[in-house]
């Protein structure tokens, strides 16, 4: 048997004043090892190896990007992992330019808009779509089952064939060449989250929503103050994806914005990329362009980094079940 | 909560039951916060989706006039060899990569689960990947998978492997696109994690002093406290797996290393091509439909077999 | 959290929203709409030096407002733009997909615009023109000229004691036998390829060698079958064959740091390869050092010919300012406007110390002013390539514009590869991309 590991674990209590046990990180039974109990210590250390390994590998892409933003032109596909001659001026060239290339990318506006606009992408899909999984988790009522299959049924279809419809709507309203195609129709949630938020407001037991019903509350206030703070992980988790989906997204600024100075950052690296080949008359100066996109994940690197860190604690303060 | 009678009742009952939930105050409160969706859900979903499968009977290709070609798109759809075999390496890659992707995240967040606090950093370099833009891993796809070069190979050659050509050779080819697959799952990762930190630890408790060994309380209580997620994390990569796009697109299909082969042209680089390369617009919708009909069947058949193996605690419906 | 600062907290997150729309609102004002006297260029971003003095000039004589939103061109922005009724006044775009757009109607035909600014079409190449030329009316202008050479590395020759006719690509026999004399093949990996014939790439060049076009004139009819072409597919196969086979060559080939210093010339990791002409200018940077030599590509009666390609400007359908946009065109491609952009070129690149090739502008008068009055020496074997680079030029060929130039591309590239893969014979892959053309073409001209 284990012992509990990781952040100290409170009891809580939940709506009702049922007390809720402490959920520690738990270790759940390990699906390939079989170890004698006094064995802990070895099953750590094949732990950490395996995770040492495994993390090599998954970091070694991003490595080799980094390596490759510092090095000069002509030695960026070498294959060493440590650059033979640094080059951190590549990192500035991203702002700058190359010399010959005329002009030097607005690299901290595509930043600054691909901040704003995954931040108001990512709330707003969270709120609305938290609210729509809420409705078709709790509520009971007609259609239920149909509408559901509806918001499945949307994720089936490949996205290419609805993208010129819907450019046509947005243009409609005279939208198209602003950024708000970005981000607006999260305004109406996204099935996926929808799915994903269903799924964890199911695990919360009808008992707790009881509770509170009998105390007079009415459903938003029941879903404000009970719902919401226990799929907290699942919100945090839902802002991420999204924050990170509208941060990679090339289509959509593709298709929507004519301006540089609207561009984000994916938009703007296709950019630099089409400059920057031999056939256009550049000098294939990919460290640039790899720069930029170093850059450009560092980010959501450090929003992934701090949401996941909240969502740890989200668990260890809250204590609930399901 | 409306009553129910002792007997079973007739049909003509059951519907106006049915209609009465209408009239419900819960169903009104439930309409209310399904609003949002619901609006958006009629402009930005079911209009387009209309639209395009009405393009579907159309020779729709956006510059030239449009006519209305009845089934003509869906005869050609099912008499298409490029369909036949596109349809064919998508369901193949498909049933490759969902088990390996539902195994891998699942063992990666179990292992994640129990190392505490050095969680946090683990967990942001396996998502790491998940952030890397495409460019990246369409380059390192090329210098990975080489055959006679590739850090892959070269690995394999110590211990005595002779790797296969995975770009060239197509029996090859899906396995090395499965394998740069799995390397993103860092997304399940994350959300198996979050569902593993939600198992209540009593549980575990109890059912070890039941006298449970490892392997039965992985079954009887992770497995089904977490089925909701892996339930979730199951349909949402099969969809995936089945429009499959980004990866193989910068891999095989970009504009510098055209070399894409019937082994690697998946159904939704097809759909892709007829919409955008050659303006075959209508019938790329015809190809959408036959796509959505397919994932629908797919997606059903999991969701009835989610109804023998998916507890949801707050289950009394 | 007690209620009022609950209350607090959601009246932040609810300002913070707007405030953050707000700021949406500010960042998408530069939503640009058609005025009188602008002109939206789409496909044409900020270019390079060339691009950038060229469009300065170009603004200047057109006097209109120049809007040129960066990136390549884009189908599905350009269809996009074109679904919603509000189509860019200019493209840029490669020429082999003007075929395809002017036979849906998307381009219009220049005839006026050539006539009203009086743009003298003799000056272009005739390959060039042709290439955008569909049912006898022209829909583009021609800009720059992809020259195909081929490039050897005299090293290599050199050290396996191969002359230079050895390369002549008239005589088939002789070359397959000079690429296994220079091929080296050590422990069952390629270490060297000989010759490197660039199938499927330019296949149209293989097929024009042994005398047929893969395509007829008029861009209707598919000559993918015909004898000579699987012919010519059937030996650059053998030339692959006899250096490993397709998975160890191409191998081998990915491992080349094309860009590098440390490239596969200077490295001596090939004989020789055809290719584009820009590839010199990239040699001369980054490994000037280097011997080679450039030799045209001959095809079977010995005659000098080249597979050329290249960018176009066209007009779409519904162009807001076609006025603005033909004067636009004929000053970016004018002798002119050349030669100033190639001075301004040679100057920056003599003043960082970086070689210069000159120009291939696809325009015959410009090329011959940029290299009698900008170019200066390098070395004696890159001043001989870029000879080399201008005397070919006229012996060029081009595929012609066609109704489906996609899908005539994409089925000779995608029957090459089945062969390349082992999955079928030469003539059974041909003769199934021959099948996929005519109905394509078919299909686009009903």
């Amino acid at each position: 048997m284990t012992a509990p590991q990781g952040p100290i674990a409170t009891s809580g209590e939940g709506a009702g004043g049922v007390p809720i046990p402490p959920s520690a990180v738990v270790a759940p039974a390990g699906r390939w090892y079989r170890f004698p109990s006094g064995a802990s210590l070895l099953g750590r250390t094949v732990y950490l190896v395996l995770l040492t390994f495994l993390t090599a590998i998954f970091l070694y892409p991003f490595l080799w990007a980094v390596s490759a933003s510092l090095k000069p032109r002509e030695e960026v596909f070498d294959n060493k992992l440590i650059p033979r001659h640094w080059q951190p001026s590549n990192y500035l060239d991203v702002f700058r330019g190359v010399p010959d290339i005329a002009t030097g990318a607005p690299f901290e506006r595509w930043l600054f808009n691909s901040l704003y606009i995954g931040v108001l992408a990512a709330v707003t899909v969270t709120i609305s779509s938290a609210i729509v999984a809420f409705a078709f988790a709790y509520f009971r009522f007609p259609l239920r089952n149909f509408l559901f299959a509806c918001v499945l049924a949307t994720m089936m279809l490949p996205g290419a064939v609805t993208m010129i419809p819907v450019y046509l709507i947005w243009n409609k309203i005279h939208l198209t060449g602003t950024q708000y195609p970005l981000w607006a129709s999260n305004l109406f949630a996204s099935a996926f989250y929808i799915f994903l938020l269903r799924q964890f407001f199911l695990g919360i037991p009808r008992e707790m929503f009881e509770a509170s019903r009998m105390d007079g509350d009415s459903y938003l206030t029941m879903f404000w103050r009970i719902a919401l703070p226990l799929a907290k992980p699942a919100l945090i988790v839902t802002a991420v994806l999204e924050f990170k989906a509208s941060w990679t997204d090339l289509t959509k600024p593709l298709i929507y914005l004519r301006d540089d100075n609207q561009f984000t950052i994916p938009r703007g690296i296709y950019n630099l990329l089409g400059l920057l080949g031999p056939s256009a008359g550049g000098h294939g100066d990919y460290q640039i362009v790899i720069a930029g996109t170093v850059l450009a994940t560092i980010p959501m690197i450090i929003i992934f980094f701090l949401g996941q860190r909240y969502f740890i604690e989200g668990i260890a303060t809250q204590g609930r079940k399901g | 909560m409306a009553t129910v009678t002792a007997t079973v009742p007739g049909p003509r009952a059951r519907a106006r039951h049915w209609f009465a939930g209408f009239a419900q105050r819960e169903t009104w409160a439930a309409f209310a916060f399904l609003s949002p969706w619901l609006f958006g859900f009629f402009v930005f979903t079911a209009g387009p989706m209309i639209a395009s499968l009405i393009l579907s009977f159309s020779d729709y290709s956006v510059i030239q006039t449009t006519h209305n070609v009845g089934w003509d798109n869906y005869h050609h759809l099912v008499h298409d060899p490029k369909v036949r075999s596109a349809m064919k390496t998508t369901l193949i890659y498909t049933v490759m990569v969902v088990p390996a992707h539902v195994v891998l995240s699942l063992g990666l967040a179990m292992v994640l689960a129990r190392i505490g606090r050095l969680a946090g950093v683990f967990r942001t370099i396996f998502y790491l990947p998940v952030m890397t833009p495409a460019v990246a891993v369409g380059v390192l796809y090329l210098l990975l998978f080489n055959g006679d070069h590739g850090l892959i190979n070269s690995g394999l050659g110590l211990v005595g492997i002779h790797g296969p050509f995975w770009e060239t050779d197509p029996h090859w080819v899906k396995p090395s696109l499965v394998i740069m697959h799995l390397w993103k799952v860092g997304a399940s990762v994350v959300i198996l994690l979050a569902a593993l930190m939600a198992v209540p630890q009593h549980l575990y408790e109890a059912s070890a002093m039941d006298g449970a060994g490892k392997w039965r309380r992985f079954w009887d209580v992770t497995v089904p406290m977490i089925s909701p997620a892996l339930f979730f994390i199951i349909i949402i990569n099969t969809i995936a797996a089945l429009q499959t796009f980004d990866e193989v697109y910068t891999a095989f299909f970009n504009a510098s290393t055209p070399f894409g082969t019937d082994a690697t042209l998946f159904y939704s680089i097809y759909l892709f091509q007829e919409a955008f390369v050659n303006f075959h617009m209508g019938y790329a919708s015809a190809l959408a439909w036959g796509l959505f009909l397919v994932i629908a069947v797919v997606t059903a058949i999991q969701v009835y077999g989610s109804r023998r193996f998916v507890y949801y605690e707050g289950d009394k419906r | 959290m007690q209620g009022w600062r609950k209350s607090l907290a959601f009246a932040s997150l609810i300002a913070a929203l707007g405030v953050l729309a707000f700021a949406a609102t500010l960042a998408s004002a530069h939503s640009t709409t058609t005025k009188a006297g602008s002109l939206n260029i789409m496909g044409f971003g900020t270019g390079d030096d060339v691009a950038e003095s060229r469009a300065a000039i170009a603004t200047k004589a057109a006097g209109a407002t120049v809007n040129r939103p960066s990136g390549g061109f884009n189908d599905q922005q350009f269809l996009a733009a074109v679904a919603s009724g509000n189509p860019p006044d200019l493209v840029y775009l490669d020429r082999q997909k003007v075929g395809t757009y002017a036979a849906k109607g998307a381009f219009v035909p220049l005839t006026s615009c050539i006539k009203s600014q009086k743009i003298s079409t003799k000056q272009y190449r005739i390959p060039g023109l042709n290439e955008v030329t569909y049912k006898g009316q022209i829909y583009g202008i021609p800009e720059f000229y992809d020259v195909r050479t081929i490039l050897v590395d005299n090293n290599v020759l050199d050290q396996a004691g191969v002359k230079l006719s050895g390369l002549d690509t008239s005589n088939w026999p002789r070359l397959l036998a000079t690429a296994k004399k220079l091929v080296k093949i050590e422990n069952g990996k390629v270490t060297r390829i000989g010759f490197d014939p660039k199938i499927p790439e330019f296949f149209p060049l293989w097929a024009k060698a042994n005398g047929v076009d893969i395509l007829s004139k008029d861009g209707l009819h598919p000559h993918l079958n015909d004898p000579r072409a699987v012919a010519a597919l059937q030996f650059a196969v053998s030339l692959i064959n006899a250096q490993g086979g397709w998975d160890k060559f191409k191998s081998f080939r990915d491992t080349w740091d094309f860009f590098g210093s440390n490239n596969e010339i200077a490295a001596d990791q090939v004989g020789a390869f055809p290719m584009e002409q820009w590839y010199y200018n990239v040699l001369a940077g980054s490994s000037p050092k280097v011997h080679i030599t450039a030799l045209q590509f001959r095809n079977k009666k010995r005659q000098p010919i080249n597979y050329e390609t290249g960018s176009a400007w066209a007009i779409p359908k519904g162009s807001k300012n076609p006025q603005a946009a033909c004067t636009w065109m004929k000053s970016m491609t004018s002798v002119s406007t050349w030669l100033a952009a190639a001075k301004n070129r040679a100057q920056i690149r003599k003043a960082k110390n970086q070689p210069y090739t000159g120009i291939s502008t696809g325009n015959a008068l410009a090329d011959d002013a940029i290299y009698k009055q900008t170019y200066t020496s390098i070395n004696p074997f890159f001043d001989q390539t870029v000879k080399k680079v201008l005397d070919v030029q006229r012996f060029s060929f081009n595929v012609p514009a066609s109704p489906a130039s996609n899908e005539f591309r994409t089925a000779w590239n995608d029957a090459i590869n089945r062969v390349l893969a082992g999955q079928q014979t030469a003539k059974a892959a041909l003769d199934q991309a021959q099948k996929e053309s005519v109905a394509a073409i078919k299909a686009a001209t009903k």
